[in-house]
């Protein structure tokens, strides 16, 4: 089951990267950290870890439909296109993320022996790391390296959950604050960039 | 023995009735009347009432080849992985000889286009030739990375082991190979992200340009043959992809398996609805992607094993 949800992970990702409507990378990113909640729920109920179980739901509450709806409003307000067409040629792009993902699957494989567990997930969690950075490479606009940004936290999430089995409650819930922050920053951000249009 | 004639039987007469319900499934989903399960069987009735033209300017080449594009497709039929267990025969061909039996019957669907000397023929199989030599690549390596994680070359012997122990520690790789290969079922059959199969715009076609100036017989038998083609990929992904209930006895396994074909069908219909058709120099990004998540599949069973 968790095999099955880090593989469906790491699609819609990659899925995400090849996508060029804000819409579509927003849903992507939606279905993305709703595959990373099921992973904290499931991890957690084998666990029996109480913490992991309220983290996994606050994960589907706040990333997978919170997120991407105040997105989704802020782009609609401020009026950004919703036609993000990737900087790097699709044809390219193919040949890139293999590329990518082969490298980090043997970055990782040094790392893997130090964890204890299932050591596939952290190649897959810094595998994800890497094609987040590729989607806020990728693109010129705003809304899409937003999004990138925000993919980013899921890996980093996704490390967290799969490789230590649970970081500690507090530094979730900081993570969690801070995503917010990070949202309110985004509209302040998006105020200034219309008032210097 | 009997199974196993049955199963094929059974694959051939759904062929048209699954093309049928894609269709009804759309025309419901757009509030309009859905047509019959059973319309495949009226327009394959009324084209072999129908009188057989044949362009002045065809050669011998439009005689034989609708045979040409059908048979190699029934051969297909018959390697099929096994639908219940204690199977009469399983079929030892492998990835290649699948593949190579779909080219065959797309090569001769090609010259069938060019042999009319429209240029809407020719438009229709440079067309087809430019997607086929792109689905070929992907399709080998996912039909490949499933068959090294059933740890069997031959596809037959793959579904069997696939449903007998399911590789539960290499689910990612199965799951992107199955990604894969729904991305390649979409696109060899000529379903809408690809190619609109109702249109019969000049921009869009792909398949309905080749055989615009069939008629009769000869486009009925190369109508069954796309139905065929259908259910051949559909159950491919049925018995690799969705490797259940296969331990029962051979009637409600077979009925599962039908059930899965239609899941198949209506995944399909979704997609259609939901999606507008891709510009054609659109396409080889689509199939990209599909190579991709192949190669990604074989990357991660190898070095991950996961």
């Amino acid at each position: 089951m968790v095999d099955f949800l880090i593989g469906l992970f790491l699609a819609t990702l990659i899925t995400a990267l090849f996508t060029s409507r804000l819409y579509r990378l927003l849903f992507w990113y939606s279905l993305n950290s709703l595959t990373l909640g099921l992973l904290a729920l499931v991890i957690g109920a084998r666990l029996d870890d109480r913490a992991m179980l309220l983290t996994g739901a606050v994960t589907i509450l706040l990333k997978a439909l919170a997120i991407p709806y105040v997105l989704k409003v802020l782009s609609r307000r401020f009026g950004l296109s919703r036609q993000t067409p990737p900087g790097i040629k699709t044809q390219y792009a193919i040949m890139l993320v293999p590329a990518i993902l082969v490298f980090t699957f043997y970055l990782a494989e040094p790392i893997s022996h130090m964890v204890q567990g299932n050591a596939n997930y952290v190649a897959i969690s810094i595998s994800s790391l890497f094609l987040s950075l590729l989607l806020m490479i990728e693109h010129r606009n705003v809304a899409p390296k937003i999004v990138g940004f925000l993919s980013m936290e899921n890996a980093l999430f996704l490390l967290g959950t799969t490789a230590t089995g649970g970081m500690p409650m507090l530094v979730e819930l900081g993570i969690f604050f801070d995503l917010l922050m990070a949202i309110v920053v985004i509209n302040l951000l998006l105020y200034r960039e219309e008032a210097e249009l | 023995m009997i199974g196993y004639v049955a199963t094929i039987v059974l694959l051939l007469l759904l062929a048209p009735i699954l093309l049928s319900f894609i269709k009804a499934v759309k025309m419901w989903l757009l509030y309009k009347r859905p047509v019959s399960l059973l319309q495949g069987y009226r327009d394959f009735g009324k084209l072999l009432r129908k009188e057989t033209v044949v362009s002045e300017e065809a050669s011998a080449m439009t005689r034989i080849a609708p045979f040409w594009v059908l048979s190699p497709l029934l051969v297909a039929l018959f390697y099929l992985p096994p639908i219940a267990k204690g199977a009469y025969y399983v079929s030892f061909v492998d990835a290649f000889t699948l593949t190579g039996l779909l080219a065959l019957s797309t090569f001769f669907l090609m010259l069938l286009g060019l042999d009319s000397a429209s240029s809407f023929g020719g438009m229709g199989s440079s067309r087809e030739a430019f997607i086929s030599a792109l689905v070929e690549p992907a399709m080998i390596l996912t039909i490949f990375s499933v068959s090294m994680m059933a740890g069997d070359l031959g596809i037959g012997q793959a579904g069997v082991n696939l449903a007998e122990h399911f590789p539960r520690e290499h689910t990612a790789s199965f799951l992107f190979a199955a990604i894969s290969f729904f991305i390649l079922l979409i696109a060899e059959n000529g379903r809408i992200p690809v190619d609109n199969p109702e249109t019969h715009l000049e921009l869009t076609m792909v398949h309905e340009a080749m055989i615009l100036d069939i008629t009769g017989v000869y486009l009925a038998l190369i109508e069954t043959a796309a139905s065929v083609k259908f259910v051949i990929f559909a159950s491919l992904f049925a018995s690799l992809f969705l490797p259940f209930g296969m331990e029962e006895a051979w009637l409600p396994a077979a009925a599962i398996f039908v059930g899965k074909l239609f899941a198949v069908a209506l995944a399909v219909a979704l997609i259609e609805v939901n999606t507008a058709k891709l510009r054609l120099f659109k396409v080889p990004n689509l199939l990209g992607i599909a190579i991709v998540f192949a190669f990604l599949s074989l990357i991660t069973y190898y070095v991950l094993g996961a």
